[in-house]
Order: structure tokens, then C-alpha cells, then sequence
């Protein structure tokens, strides 16, 4: 049997796997509630919370994208390795503050803690307004760079029986189907499973990659043979640039809705703690490993474009597979890996996007079961809609996605962050700085201007936009009387 | 441990957190040149994980000093 034919009966088998999931997880449903459909009845324990929220984090992006951007930078993308970590460093300023009062007050969105913390005052309700518009487009655009490296994926793994069109179709009907189905219950179970077939996939193909270099000095002189500049020291711009992305990362991913959800999600605050506890070492056993990938590719693949680079992991798993009969089945484990974290991501904003149009942008009073049917529908139809446009737009590098989705998502941090610590934040001038730090994004994007000297426009706009927040809250004064 | 005792170790490994992010970044180093292999890898990138391997074993340590109860009021102050 060929690689192409065992990679088509694997991912019959494995979107089988995920259809029984999604049934069982319908089956294990309580009610129809919103809390139950989109956290899971608040119920998930250690381990599924730490699988969840891995799957989440480690995605498209970090499996194809970072690779990728290693292999354009060189050994400077060490720095994805630190503002992953930052990530769960960032979370210290959240999750204290924020679990307690989203159990007391039954929060089920993002958008739940801005009305509770600012929705007496004037331009509460447009500041969570605001703050929905913000977290939605992102997750769209999130999405859309999950289905995309879907398609690549399905198309690799199969040898192209399977094209990048019907592998982004076939797969984001198969999320719809178990999303539907079992809610951040069927999210979970199956984040689960997916992470755990990452982690081992990972792993084995680091292992021969080394193997095949003769060990990383080895593969550190080779790089610096064919390419001096990816192991000389970082220029000084390089070095800002990499504090720029610790602080966008770190600040911008706490503010991601789907993990704010699986704070909410958690049995209880020692299940958190202790799950943040070794989510802190996954960057370490992920996001240095595929860098590593990506720089073991540099001997073997020279000349890749800009666009090209994101099929470096593929063609480091094809190149793998035709090393012999082991190896091929071990390529299509790592494959599987690849695609489930990639899955598991896509089904975790799908379900957040859902959620957050009908709690946070629909704000018709609705009943229980009204508005879970509503978030399913909208699901749907933003899964057809990113589908679409991943099959008309693929000349978009997934790094020059992950970077416009932080750069908006960042626009949301005094909102969260600020708002939990100081209560003399005030929601009209919140809005007023959102707004700024979005334009000043958004005018990046449109002008063609990433970075500044290094730092990225989102974490400018974010300074202007913290400058508003505290100049004008400080200026409006304490409210008269306490919020909440 | 006692709860002052927990907040005051949780903050010191929050400062040594930030320090070691400050030393990952090579800022200190000249620009371009050429670096010895420690450990099979660029001396500055070595210098890099091993920060980040001790970040991860500090937040680890602070986020199992976090105090979490779930009846706690957690507004802001």
C-alpha cells in the first residue's frame, strides 16, 4: 500500500472517529443551555482542560506556520519559543481576578465580563459591543488560517488524491457536524485525543530528522554553510522585533475568547492552576520542536519563497515517508498529528464565534435554547464563509495572518487586564482607546506597515490605546457609585 | 505555607520570570557575529532556551502558589 493510500484510509478512519466522538459527546449533554453547549456544563477536569487548552493554543499556525517562519528567519525564531511561554506568564493577571467572578456570575462569553464590569455606565454596552466586533473578525480571520493549512495538510497527506479545495471542504464540514453535535464537550474529547497524537508525532519526526543530519551541531553548521546570516546574532532590529512579539503574543492570546471560555470551562480554580502549571512547559516540547523543524529544513529545501516556506513541514514529512516501510506509517501518524491540532484549533474558535454573536453582537433577549440553536447557526455560517475564501485566497502567508489577527485582538487587553485591576477604568474612555489602537492596526494593514523600527503597529496602537484609556479615566474621575 | 509567605515567593518568581525574558533576548551581543555552537546550537540560542527552561519551572512554581478559591471576590480593588 502507497503512502497517498494509507494517508486516504487514515483520514477516513480519523474523521469516523470524530463523527462517534461528537455523538457520544450529544449523548452526555445535560441540557440545551448555552452553558452547557459552549463550556461544557463548567465541568471539564485537569487533564481534558490541560489537552483543550494545549490543542487550542498549538494549531495550524504553530504547526506549518512556525516551521515556516523558521526557515525564513533562522534561528531568531527561537523567539516563538519564549512568546509562547509568555502566553501562560500573561495568564497570572487573568485568570485570579476573572475566575472568581465569572463562576459567582455565570459568565459564558468574553463579552459577559465587559457588560458585568461596565455595563452601568455610559458606553458600556458599545464598549462590549465594541470588544465583540474586535474578538470576531480576529476569530474569522483565525478560521480562516485553520482551514487553509487544513487543505494542505489533506492534500499532502494523501498525495494530492484528496485536493486542497475538497480537503478544506470535507474537513470543515466534519467540524461542523461534531461542533453541532456535541458542543465544547465534543470540542474537548476530541482536543484530547488530537493533542496527545501531536505531541508523539512531534516528537518521532524531530528524532529522525536528527538522525538524518548527524545531530544538531551537525545541522547548527550546515545551516550556517548555506545560510551564515540565520545563526549569526540577531540585528538590533531583530531583537526589538522579538520583545515586540513576546509583548503582542503574550498580551494578545490571553484576550483569545476561546481561552477565556475554558477559564470559565475549568471544575474549579485548583483544576486551572494546576493545568497552567504544565501548559507552561509545552513550548518547550512544541514550539522548539517544530522551529527545530523548520531550521532542519533549511540544508534539505534551498530557495523556498515567502509562500512556498509554509510547505515545509509537509515536505519534510513527504521526504520522510519514502525512507522505508516504518517510516512511511510514522509520516502519516505525524501527519494525523498535524491535522488534528490544526482540527482542534478550528473547532475551538468556531464554537467561540458562535457563542459571541449570539450572547455578545445579538443582544435580543432570547431564551436558553434559542440562543445555543443561534450560535450553531452562526457557526455555520461563518465555517462557509472561511471556507470559501480559503479556497480564493491562497497567497497569504499564515504568519502574516496569526500577526493581523494579535494586532486587533491586542486592541481588547485594557478591557480585560486594566478593567480587572483598577476600578477607576472608565468605559467611554476604553471605547476611545479601542477604537485608536484598532485604526492604527487596521491602517498598518491597509498602508502595507507591519512593524516600526521593529515593533508591531498593534503594539503601538496598544500603547496609544492604554494612553487614552488611563489619561481619560483619570480625567471622568471614579463613578459615583461602584460598578457590578 | 502560609498565604503572605505563598504571595511573596509567587511575586519573587514572577520578577525572575521577567529577568530571564529580559537575558533570552540577545540585545547585548554585537550585531552579525559570527557565535560558538554550545550544545549543538548558536551560543546566544542556547542562552535563549536555557531562560526559557527556567521561565517554565518558575511559572510553574507561581502558578501552583496561586490562590484561586472560588467564593472569593475577585472585582477589582
Amino acid at each position: 500500500m502507497s503512502f497517498d493510500q494509507i494517508g486516504v484510509v487514515a483520514l477516513v478512519i480519523y474523521l469516523l472517529i470524530l463523527v462517534v466522538v461528537a455523538e457520544a459527546a450529544r449523548r452526555a449533554r445535560r441540557e440545551t443551555s448555552p452553558a452547557d453547549h459552549f463550556l461544557a456544563g463548567r465541568e471539564l477536569g485537569v487533564f481534558v482542560i490541560f489537552l483543550t487548552l494545549y490543542a487550542t493554543a498549538y494549531s495550524g499556525n504553530s504547526l506549518l506556520g512556525y516551521p515556516g517562519e523558521a526557515y525564513r528567519r533562522g534561528f531568531s525564531w527561537v523567539m516563538a519559543t519564549g512568546f509562547m511561554m509568555s502566553i501562560i506568564v500573561v495568564f497570572h493577571a487573568l485568570v485570579p481576578k476573572l475566575r472568581p467572578v465569572a463562576v459567582r456570575h455565570g459568565f459564558v462569553t468574553p463579552g459577559d465580563w465587559v457588560r458585568h464590569r461596565f455595563g452601568g455606565e455610559s458606553g458600556g454596552g458599545a464598549l462590549a459591543f465594541g470588544v465583540a466586533v474586535l474578538m470576531t473578525v480576529a476569530l474569522a480571520n483565525f478560521l480562516f488560517a485553520q482551514l487553509k493549512a487544513m487543505g494542505l495538510m489533506a492534500e499532502q497527506v494523501t498525495g494530492g488524491l484528496v485536493s486542497y479545495e475538497l480537503g478544506v471542504l470535507l474537513l470543515a464540514a466534519t467540524i461542523l457536524v461534531y461542533e453541532t453535535l456535541g458542543g465544547m464537550r465534543a470540542v474537548a474529547w476530541t482536543d484530547t485525543a488530537q493533542s496527545l497524537l501531536m505531541l508523539v508525532g512531534l516528537a518521532a519526526l524531530l528524532a529522525w530528522l536528527l538522525g538524518e543530519s548527524g545531530g544538531l551541531s551537525e545541522m547548527t553548521r550546515s545551516i550556517a554553510l548555506q545560510r551564515p546570516e540565520a545563526v549569526a546574532v540577531p540585528s538590533a532590529r531583530e531583537s526589538v522585533n522579538w520583545m515586540s512579539s513576546i509583548l503582542l503574543l503574550g498580551l494578545a492570546s490571553v484576550v483569545y475568547p476561546q481561552a477565556i471560555q475554558r477559564v470559565y470551562a475549568a471544575r474549579s480554580g485548583v483544576v486551572l492552576r494546576r493545568a497552567f502549571a504544565i501548559m507552561t512547559f509545552m513550548p518547550l516540547t512544541t514550539t522548539l520542536v517544530v522551529t527545530l523543524i523548520g531550521l532542519a529544513a533549511i540544508p534539505r529545501f534551498a530557495g523556498l519563497g515567502e509562500v512556498e516556506a509554509d510547505r515545509v513541514m509537509p515536505l519534510l514529512l513527504g521526504a520522510w515517508a519514502e525512507s522505508g516501510p516504518l517510516f512511511t506509517l510514522a509520516a502519516v501518524v505525524v501527519f494525523m498529528g498535524a491535522l488534528a491540532a490544526i482540527m482542534s484549533t478550528a473547532d475551538s474558535v468556531l464554537l467561540s464565534l458562535g457563542s459571541i454573536a449570539a450572547e455578545d453582537l445579538a443582544r435580543r433577549p432570547r431564551s436558553a435554547e434559542e440562543t445555543t440553536r443561534l450560535g450553531k447557526r452562526v457557526a455555520a455560517v461563518a465555517m462557509v464563509a472561511m471556507a470559501v475564501l480559503a479556497l480564493v485566497a491562497r497567497e497569504v502567508t499564515l504568519w502574516g495572518l496569526i500577526e493581523l489577527k494579535m494586532e486587533l485582538l491586542i486592541q481588547c487587553v485594557p478591557a480585560f487586564l486594566l478593567a480587572l485591576h483598577w476600578r477607576g477604568m472608565r468605559a467611554r474612555p476604553a471605547l476611545a482607546g479601542l477604537l485608536l489602537g484598532s485604526v492604527i492596526a487596521v491602517s498598518g494593514v491597509a498602508l502595507g506597515i507591519h512593524r516600526v523600527a521593529g515593533l508591531h503597529l498593534g503594539v503601538i496602537g496598544l500603547g496609544a490605546n492604554l494612553a487614552v484609556v488611563v489619561l481619560g479615566s483619570m480625567r471622568a474621575g471614579p463613578l459615583s457609585r461602584p460598578a457590578g | 505555607m502560609a498565604p503572605r509567605t505563598r504571595a511573596r515567593t509567587r511575586s519573587l518568581l514572577l520578577v525572575a520570570i521577567a529577568l530571564l525574558y529580559v537575558f533570552s533576548i540577545p540585545w547585548y551581543r554585537e550585531s552579525g557575529a559570527s557565535p560558538e555552537i554550545w550544545w549543538g546550537l548558536p551560543d546566544w540560542v542556547t542562552v535563549a532556551v536555557l531562560c526559557y527552561a527556567a521561565a517554565a519551572v518558575c511559572n510553574a512554581c507561581a502558578w501552583l502558589l496561586t490562590d484561586m478559591p472560588e467564593e472569593e471576590d475577585g472585582e477589582p480593588r
